[in-house]
């Protein structure tokens, strides 16, 4: 068995994702978190000088979706056949156009104005138009027990981390999508996230 | 044999990496093409999961998300690399060349001309460079990203080079591992005819 180190700051961030899918693996990791004065210690032996980093028995790869991706796929985890897989990856890529538009206004806008007005259009018009999508695929695979196939996929995993995303700004964001609600309910129970979602740290994001 | 109908704008845009990969794969396809000014009229009417395009559909079954797409296509062609490591690596490497294309594309896009040029100017000397020397060190000496043979980070890479040195005619200069990678693409029969056919489009 692999040894896995994953590195990356004290917070869920872009590394929660490639957290989740470990613990519903149930893969051993060491959980490094990296605290931001100790940054430029570790940024020179990173891939890209970026976190979060997934060290596998020594070779590194970086890039969340593709760290996250690779865990489902040496667990059997990311899709049954080349088409699953594909429907996988769409959503993932979906929630991730959601992230960074969150990110957007969280991370990389400094004007407080423009800064509530961009959070002010994600939640008034572009959350609820992709929520509407997301809705209709998930209720389209079998009534929406699992975004694809009949069991666990990476993209069920980032829709709960961009769902504690959205829920932590705004509770009830999810009450007009009752397939999505009971999806992010559901996969908080699944063996392995159950266990590590009552023991990860608490962290404002 | 499945049936493949990719539906995009008619740009390179989102939808040339899928078009290059069906092409090395020497998979045949339907390359429909829809202008601007028609999307408007057609979305409410398209099968498009997200209300985007370009979507591909693979026997009646329609995906979206150009990587997702992209990603499929490549396995479908064989060029996603052996193992999960090669094929996270190759992941990796793409989704860093999207990165910097972003910021690239944003350039391109904007429209006020005096904020294009300030804009031109801060991603050629400092965004592109150190991409550049990044990348030189991931590239094999044999012109590959992934393992020894072509894979499609090659081709991306190949793809994301093609339009930005439209802009930056020289940016490749000096790097010779990266010069080979593209050398490796070009003239993969595939991708030779495709780059020799393809439509011509600003985007």
């Amino acid at each position: 068995m692999p040894s896995y180190k994953l590195y990356y700051f004290h917070g869920r961030g872009r590394a929660e994702p490639a957290r989740l899918m470990l613990a519903a693996a149930g893969l051993p990791y060491e959980d490094v978190r990296i605290e931001f004065e100790r940054w430029p210690e570790y940024k020179p032996k990173m891939p890209m000088g970026q976190a979060p980093v997934l060290d596998v028995d020594g070779t590194m790869i970086c890039q969340s979706v593709a760290i996250a991706r690779f865990i489902a796929k040496e667990s059997g985890l990311a899709g049954k056949t080349n088409m699953e897989q594909a429907r996988a990856d769409m959503m993932v890529d979906g929630f991730g156009d959601m992230v960074n538009k969150m990110a957007d206004y969280v991370w990389y806008e400094p004007d407080e104005a423009k800064k509530a007005e961009k959070k002010k259009t994600f939640y008034d018009t572009t959350l609820p138009e992709f929520l509407g999508y997301f809705e209709k695929l998930l209720v389209a695979n079998n009534g929406g027990d699992f975004f694809v196939g009949d069991g666990l996929t990476h993209a069920d995993v980032f829709f709960l981390s961009l769902s504690d995303d959205i829920t932590a700004e705004k509770p009830d964001v999810l009450g007009p999508y009752p397939k999505l609600a009971a999806l992010a309910e559901r996969i908080k129970t699944y063996p392995g996230i159950k266990e590590w979602l009552a023991k990860r740290p608490k962290t404002p994001w | 044999m499945p049936t493949y109908k990719l539906t995009c704008f008619n740009v390179r845009g989102r939808a040339e990496l899928i078009r290059l990969l069906f092409a090395a794969g020497e998979i045949p396809y339907e390359d429909v093409r829809i202008e601007w000014d028609k999307w408007p009229e057609l979305k409410p009417i398209s099968d498009t999961p997200m209300g985007q395009i370009p979507t591909l559909e693979v026997d009646g079954q329609v995906i979206c998300q150009s990587m997702a797409i992209a990603r499929f296509v490549a396995g479908k062609a064989g060029l996603l690399g052996k193992t999960n490591m090669d094929q996270a690596r190759a992941d990796m490497l793409l989704d860093g060349g999207m990165d910097v294309g972003k910021l690239f594309t944003e350039m391109v896009m904007e429209k006020d001309a005096s904020k294009k040029a300030e804009k031109k100017k801060e991603f050629g000397e400092k965004h592109l460079p150190p991409f550049l020397a990044l990348y030189e060190g991931f590239a094999g000496d044999n012109g590959h990203f992934v393992g020894d043979s072509l894979t499609w980070s090659d081709i991306g890479f190949f793809n994301m080079m093609d339009f930005i040195t439209a802009e930056y005619p020289g940016a490749l200069d000096g790097y010779c591992k990266l010069n080979k990678v593209i050398d490796n693409v070009k003239s993969n029969p595939g991708v030779a005819k495709w780059l020799k056919e393809r439509p011509v489009t600003n985007h």
